[in-house]
């Protein structure tokens, strides 16, 4: 510490100056001295002297305004000024205080006591210096922190927001930082229609906890986009997130797989509180409860993506929630709780305010927003309500296969385990007039390989799916027949032909190793059309082009036509 | 020397303090101190209370410095007069401050002969 | 919050007991209650009677535990666990990874 300082003597009687100033230099400092307040600012301007020794009484200016002009030149600075006064008059301390005074020195001067006083003061001055040097250090630190946030959400919004939160059907509560606080959410279209959505909740806070979400919307884009299904994107996420994250990190997550045309919905939770089904018919809430670790824990071999699956109706709600929300705390410590938003699904009349209910019933129970809350509601419209976006899929361009066919057939040890439809697709997409009609292409194929599956290969009966708890019934034993699988297969033949004409078609046929198609369900009747069971075969009439049935080996044959090239 | 007009102990102080410069400091007193009489005078011959005031006040603390007491005592009660406006006895106490200060004016010169260079 | 590690006498056991908090802030005592101890046990008792609360970092810390343990072969128990300590261990499914008693 430099105890050495420059000290500024304001006093008009010269005995007195030259005595103050004898004492000040024998002390060790550097002293500058001036005969009245004006020539103390202008040698405070140009010195810039770091303690003020200031007679109160002075011509030409007074101390008290010197005092409060050197006071503004410093700023922040700490520059302690002692005036020179004797203690009697308390009106004449006071202006000195209001003037910007730091301490009193009575005459008769005394050496050891203005000693004492300097030193004092340029304590509190290196004080002050270094208060103020780690405040404009951590203000520094904060703005640089605060860059690299915004960048770094800048960046993650680019990833997140590629998918379709904005949707009509899905509304969302989520502090803007809610990101690094580990909360993610994620919604995208598959090429069949319907949507996947996801709620995260990464372990931890701060940036370690936001680490993980960019590769998690990684895969979750890139393979909803592709036509994989849940159990699939489910294995990768936890894959990659065991793979990448240390052990400690983890993420709690629920993912929803609504399927608009089959009316269903797949939930798979691992480790966020209880979201809710919520009925529109009749209110009725149905728990969907977290059945999983957390993606991230376990191994490939050891992780479980089986969902649960449940029928959907028009207007029926999916609520998801972080625990930020039922963690929510009042002043007096209460926690928001299960009880209290479960009142709210229950009470409400007006299903298209709920989620502005929740919302409000938070914000009046907590006063100010979390930072790491996220609830989402997901509701169940008719597909057409909602505008997709055109499907991108990188492709080779102009050029475009013309004339061929191919047929595969998938055996049991794939059909338990994988899923053709996306490599099928990206197949399918290499023949370029096909790729504007990729969404019904996926629709049919999903639906004749699931006919194929289901009802050929695992003989299951689609009219148990008539009521939501056959329903159940019915995914249990899809899972069930396709885990002890042995045998049977599911053959899907694609023909490309150019018309004469200029143009082309595509057929597709699928045919299983069981009892193939009745012809009375290739040819639903019109009333069947709404009921759960038989709808899916239906739909593919309606999306393909031409349907034919194909008595031989029990199926139809699809046909896609397009026109020639303009 | 009369402890009343320069005390003793101070005088010691500041030649301890000023060393070579002592005889210099005593100098710039009694130089001072003839123009704040001057002063004192004048702002009594104006009846200017706040002049007085002032004037008195800076004396005062000089005085005080020095070790004069009785001198400061002095200016102190015409300050407290001046304070107060009320300059019926400041014409009285303006002659004793010039007498005392003839008194501490001698008494500083045999100081400063004392301890000249 | 406090943590005890106390091995057993025969030094096949560890009992670590968690008082107050079990969050972030005990990260450092949590690590060091069972990797500086003398002996190597074979099995680890976590007692949660005075644990007020825990959340998902402590989570990650019984995790951390569990692979310092051995991983799948760890032997784990969460012993004396409140109502709702339990209902956190069981919206995470930890009792497929932790004995929870």
């Amino acid at each position: 510490m430099d105890n050495r300082l420059t000290v500024l003597i304001a006093e008009d009687s010269p005995a007195d100056r030259m005595l103050l100033s004898t004492i000040v230099s024998r002390q060790g400092h550097r002293v500058l001295t001036a005969a009245n307040g004006l020539e103390a600012v202008a040698l405070f301007q140009q010195e810039q002297p770091q303690l003020v020794l200031m007679d109160a009484l002075m011509p030409v200016m007074d101390g008290f305004e010197a005092a409060r002009r050197i006071k503004q030149l410093a700023g922040q600075t700490l520059i302690p000024i002692i005036f020179l006064t004797s203690l009697t008059e308390s009106e004449a301390l006071a202006r000195c205080l209001e003037a910007g005074g730091d301490d009193f020195l009575a005459k008769p001067y005394n050496r050891e006591i203005l000693d004492a006083k300097i030193k004092a003061m340029n304590r509190l001055r290196l004080l002050q210096a270094t208060v103020l040097e780690q405040r404009d250090l951590i203000a520094r630190h904060n703005e640089h922190l605060l860059t690299e946030q915004r960048v770094a959400k800048a960046v993650f919004d680019k990833v997140a927001h590629s998918g379709c939160l904005n949707a009509p059907n899905i509304r969302y509560l989520q502090s803007p930082y809610a990101l690094f606080n580990g909360d993610l959410l994620l919604a995208a279209f598959k090429p069949s229609g319907g949507m996947h959505v996801l709620l995260g909740d990464f372990t931890g806070h701060g940036l370690p906890a936001a680490i993980g979400a960019m590769p998690l919307a990684e895969v979750f884009y890139s393979m909803t986009a592709k036509g994989f299904g849940m159990t699939d994107i489910l294995r990768e996420m936890n894959a990659k997130l065991k793979r990448i994250l240390p052990v400690g990190v983890f993420c709690c997550a629920a993912l929803l797989n609504l399927s608009f045309q089959r009316r269903v919905l797949e939930v798979w939770n691992g480790g966020l509180p209880d979201g809710y089904l919520r009925r529109s018919m009749d209110g009725h809430l149905q728990p969907l409860v977290s059945r999983h670790l957390p993606l991230g824990i376990l191994d490939e071999s050891a992780f479980n993506p089986a969902c649960e699956a449940y029928p959907l109706q028009q207007g029926d709600r999916i609520f998801l929630l972080s625990d930020g929300v039922l963690e929510t705390s009042n002043a007096e410590g209460e926690l928001f709780g299960e009880q209290r938003l479960c009142e709210l699904l229950l009470a409400n009349r007006q299903p298209t305010s709920l989620f502005a209910e929740i919302q409000q019933a938070l914000a009046d129970f907590h006063g100010q927003s979390k930072d790491d809350l996220s609830l989402l509601e997901v509701e169940w419209v008719d597909e057409a309500r909602l505008q997709r976006p055109a499907l991108s899929l990188a492709g080779s361009g102009g050029s475009t296969l013309h004339d061929w066919n191919v047929q595969f057939e998938f055996r049991a040890e794939s059909l338990r385990h994988y899923n053709p439809l996306p490599f099928l697709l990206q197949l399918l997409l290499e023949v370029q007039p096909l790729r504007a009609r990729a969404g019904q292409l996926y629709t049919v194929l999903a639906e004749l390989y699931s006919n194929a599956l289901e009802h050929g290969v695992l003989g299951l009966d689609s009219r148990l799916k008539r009521d939501a708890e056959g329903f159940a019934r019915y995914y249990q034993a899809r899972s069930a027949g396709l885990a002890s699988l042995t045998e049977g297969y599911v053959r899907v033949l694609f023909e490309v032909r150019s018309a004469a004409q200029g143009g082309g078609c595509l057929r597709v046929q699928v045919e299983d190793s069981g009892s193939g198609l009745s012809e009375q369900l290739a040819h639903p009747p019109a009333q069947a059309q709404d009921a759960l069971s038989g709808r899916g075969l239906a739909l593919v009439r309606k999306l393909a082009d031409a349907c034919h049935w194909q008595a031989a080996q029990r199926c139809l044959s699809v046909e896609f036509h397009w026109p020639a090239q303009a | 020397m009369a402890a009343e007009h320069l005390e003793g102990s101070v005088l010691a102080t500041l030649r301890d303090v000023m060393e070579n410069e002592y005889p210099v400091l005593l100098d710039t007193f009694i130089v001072d101190s003839e123009e704040r009489l001057r002063g004192l005078q004048q702002g009594l011959e104006g009846a200017d209370a706040q002049a007085l005031r002032l004037a008195a006040h800076s004396f005062k603390g000089s005085c005080s410095n020095m070790g004069a007491s009785l001198l400061a005592g002095l200016c102190k009660q015409l300050e407290d007069c001046a304070r107060r406006e009320q300059l019926e006895q400041a014409p009285a106490l303006v002659e004793q401050i010039a007498r005392e200060f003839a008194i501490v004016r001698i008494l500083l010169k045999s100081e400063r002969q004392r301890y000249a260079n | 919050m406090a943590i005890l590690a106390q091995p057993s006498a025969d030094g096949q056991e560890l009992h670590i007991s968690i008082q107050g908090r079990f969050d972030f802030g005990a990260h450092q005592e949590f690590r060091n209650a069972y990797e500086r101890v003398e002996v190597t046990p074979k099995r680890y008792v976590v007692d949660l009677r005075d644990t007020t609360y825990l959340d998902s970092s402590a989570l990650g810390m019984l995790l951390l535990l569990r692979d310092y343990a051995g991983g799948d072969r760890a032997d784990i128990r969460l012993i004396n666990c409140n109502a709702d300590v339990r209902k956190i261990l069981a919206i995470s499914n930890f009792e497929q990874l932790f004995s929870i008693a």
